[in-house]
């Protein structure tokens, strides 16, 4: 499903370079559920926005669903986002003047999907994620957990390939985390590849894979959380 | 997706109405400014009658002193109007299919005693086919005839107005005018003539309302008429002073009569323009047209710009309209590219889900176009209230409350104006905001 090879990715000032990604090399099949940890500046969230095309690199190349993403144009990377990549934030990116209903045809309008459809998908995404009477509510209506199932409404409803979740419940409490990660884990009972940044072990104990990142470098790709043999200071640097 | 751009624009309005009533009333006095000058400007260059444009022609000749040209500044300048024996032996032509000679007097007009006192009338002197030339709208009767011209029937067209005071507003064809000392019949009354400009006679004031009173051309010589408009002329009046009025108007080298022909197509203006040459030739051998051939035969269009209907103040004043729609549309960048930068994460939000930079282009300036057709319709509502005030100061010097109207073409110029100060505002901020990489901007 996603495949990157040699990828790197520099922040430059006048002063210093920073090395995001560093070199990184990473296979991730169809239909797998895996979580990406480390530390903050690990370059988790630079890991994802290259792997989401929402960021470039300057080195390697990344080939997703078979095809080689690396250099597209602007459009063709923003038509990939559009139908094979569904995101969902820690702080939800609801948009805050647009309803319930119309936070999740967002994607779809941009697919220029009719009307009828569109309005079958929404109605369709917001019923499995249980919010089907709140659909005229502001994103200010809802709260913390109701407002992540709405961003998970708007993935859903694009019926993408890969979601790329980045601490998606980093700002909710234990009771909405459980069912937000209730959520993610139905979906990918259904065959959606998921790649999941989080700081959590119970989030990431949901994962059947964890990558472990390190000053942009994959430093462990199949290891047990708090397994002894994990690579030297792993332990410690995840926590 | 363009209604959908609307609608996102709109909300957006919403969500921060003090910036954007700021943005929106900068447009608006903008657009007031520019399209109150436009409507003035379009006022004094309106084409009285556009369907006439390509067959009627008005007749200058150059029967200026020899020794010096026509007072002007310009090599082949010319005056304006044309003698009366010029125009008495151009009436001889076949070629136009109508034609007439016209001057302004102004005679006493003595209704019925029980009625109202005599009064001075403005009186336009013109040939029958005056009325069929100019598009002349009657409320009853019509002009006279070709026959009342040659066998000088005392007849007359009079305004409505006129008809109004005289004759109580009723259909007075056949009734009995007297001005001056004779009594005329009227033939016809006009439905309440109005041309934007007095296209018969731009020689004075072309924005002054029509004549109310209008007799035959030939009645010049038996009355004694003379004009009340401008005249020129050199080497004296024209024969001893004890020669007769007709004598005197037969030699003398006054110009004072406006010439009008329609000539139906291009061959038609060919041969009568050699008629022309033809005539001053004749003349020269006479020992008249002692300058190098000079004449016009003008259509109504060129003779608006060359006797300048349209004051130069008034193309001052559109550029100084349009320039502040300018100024007013570069200062809105700054303001717009800052409310757009405020919402920067949700642009990248959108990027994210699959927004192109071409969408995040033409969704801000789909924005910035709304803002500026709202801005524009109020600067049109403005617009209004000014050209108003100016029709009211109008009235005083011209008797027209109307002179300046936002018809179809003014208010589609305030279209244009408003699109074009959109672009001009919006295309810096909506490039801008649409080059911002999507993944600095997310809110992660």
């Amino acid at each position: 499903m996603l495949s990157l090879s040699h990828i790197r990715k520099v922040y430059r000032t006048q002063l210093v370079e920073t090395y995001a990604l560093d070199d990184i090399t990473l296979e991730v099949d169809a239909g797998e559920f895996v979580a990406v940890m480390g530390r903050s500046g690990s370059g988790k969230t630079t890991f994802l926005n290259v792997a989401g095309l929402l960021d470039t690199f300057e080195v390697g190349t990344y080939r997703l669903d078979g095809e080689d993403v690396s250099r597209l144009s602007d459009a063709a990377m923003s038509r990939i986002r559009n139908q094979k990549i569904g995101f969902i934030f820690q702080s939800f990116n609801l948009i805050p003047d647009l309803d319930v209903f119309d936070n999740v045809d967002v994607p779809l309008r941009y697919r220029r999907l009719p009307a009828k459809e569109r309005k079958a998908r929404v109605e369709n995404a917001v019923e499995m994620v249980g919010l089907s009477s709140r659909l005229k509510h502001l994103p200010s209506q809802l709260s913390g957990g109701q407002q992540q199932r709405v961003a998970i409404a708007r993935v859903l409803a694009g019926d993408p390939k890969l979601i790329l979740a980045d601490e998606p419940t980093g700002n909710l409490d234990t009771l909405m985390s459980r069912e937000v990660m209730d959520l993610l884990e139905r979906i990918h009972g259904q065959g959606t590849t998921i790649i999941m940044v989080t700081h959590s072990p119970e989030c990431a104990a949901r994962a059947p894979r964890h990558i472990h990142l390190l000053d942009g470098r994959v430093i462990d790709t199949d290891a047990d959380l708090f397994a002894e043999h994990t690579l030297p200071g792993l332990a410690a640097a995840i926590q | 997706m363009l209604l959908h751009n609307i609608w996102i624009a709109w909300k957006s309005l919403r969500r921060s109405p003090v910036l954007s009533g700021l943005i929106i009333a900068c447009i608006a006095i903008g657009i007031a400014f520019a399209t109150t000058f436009a409507a003035v400007r379009h006022a004094f260059t309106r084409h009285p009658l556009p369907d006439k444009e390509a067959s009627l022609r008005y007749v200058r000749l150059d029967n200026w002193d020899p020794r010096e040209p026509y007072p002007g500044g310009a090599a082949d300048a010319l005056p304006p109007q044309i003698t009366y024996r010029d125009a008495m032996a151009l009436r001889r032509s076949t070629v136009p299919v109508r034609q007439t000679a016209s001057f302004r007097a102004r005679l006493t007009v003595f209704p019925e005693p029980s009625v109202g006192r005599p009064t001075k009338e403005d009186v336009r002197l013109a040939h029958a086919d005056f009325f069929q030339m100019f598009d002349v709208p009657f409320r009853y009767g019509s002009g006279w005839t070709r026959e009342s011209d040659e066998k000088l029937d005392q007849v007359v067209v009079i305004s409505e107005a006129l008809n109004e005071r005289v004759f109580g507003g009723r259909n007075s064809v056949g009734q009995t005018l007297r001005i001056e000392t004779r009594d005329f019949r009227v033939v016809g009354v006009l439905a309440g003539w109005l041309p934007s400009v007095r296209v018969y006679d731009m020689t004075g004031n072309a924005l002054s309302e029509p004549e109310p009173v209008y007799l035959p051309f030939g009645l010049v010589v038996p009355m004694e008429l003379r004009t009340v408009g401008n005249s020129d002329g050199w080497g004296g009046r024209g024969g001893s002073p004890t020669a007769s009025f007709a004598a005197r108007l037969a030699s003398g080298e006054s110009t004072w009569v406006q010439y009008w022909v329609e000539l139906p197509s291009p061959a038609d203006e060919q041969a009568y323009r050699s008629l022309i040459e033809s005539y001053i030739a004749e003349q020269r051998r006479l020992g008249r047209f002692g300058r190098p051939t000079n004449y016009r035969v003008s259509s109504i269009g060129t003779l608006m710009d060359d006797f300048q209907v349209a004051p130069k103040e008034t193309f001052a004043l559109l550029m100084v309209g349009l320039l502040f729609l300018v100024v007013a549309a570069v200062n809105l960048i700054g303001l717009l590219l800052g409310k757009f930068l405020a919402r920067a994460n949700e642009v990248g939000v959108r990027r994210a889900l699959g927004a192109s930079r071409r969408d995040v282009f033409l969704q801000h300036l789909v924005e910035c176009q709304v803002v500026a057709v709202l801005g524009g319709a109020i600067g049109l509502g403005l617009a209004a209230l000014s050209l108003r005030s100016l029709n009211a100061f109008m009235l005083d010097t011209t008797s027209r409350g109307d002179l300046f109207r936002l018809d179809l073409q003014m208010l589609l110029l305030a279209l244009a104006l408003s699109v074009a100060a959109g672009l001009i505002s919006g295309i810096y901020p909506a490039w801008r905001i649409c080059r911002l990489a999507p993944a600095s901007h997310l809110k992660v």
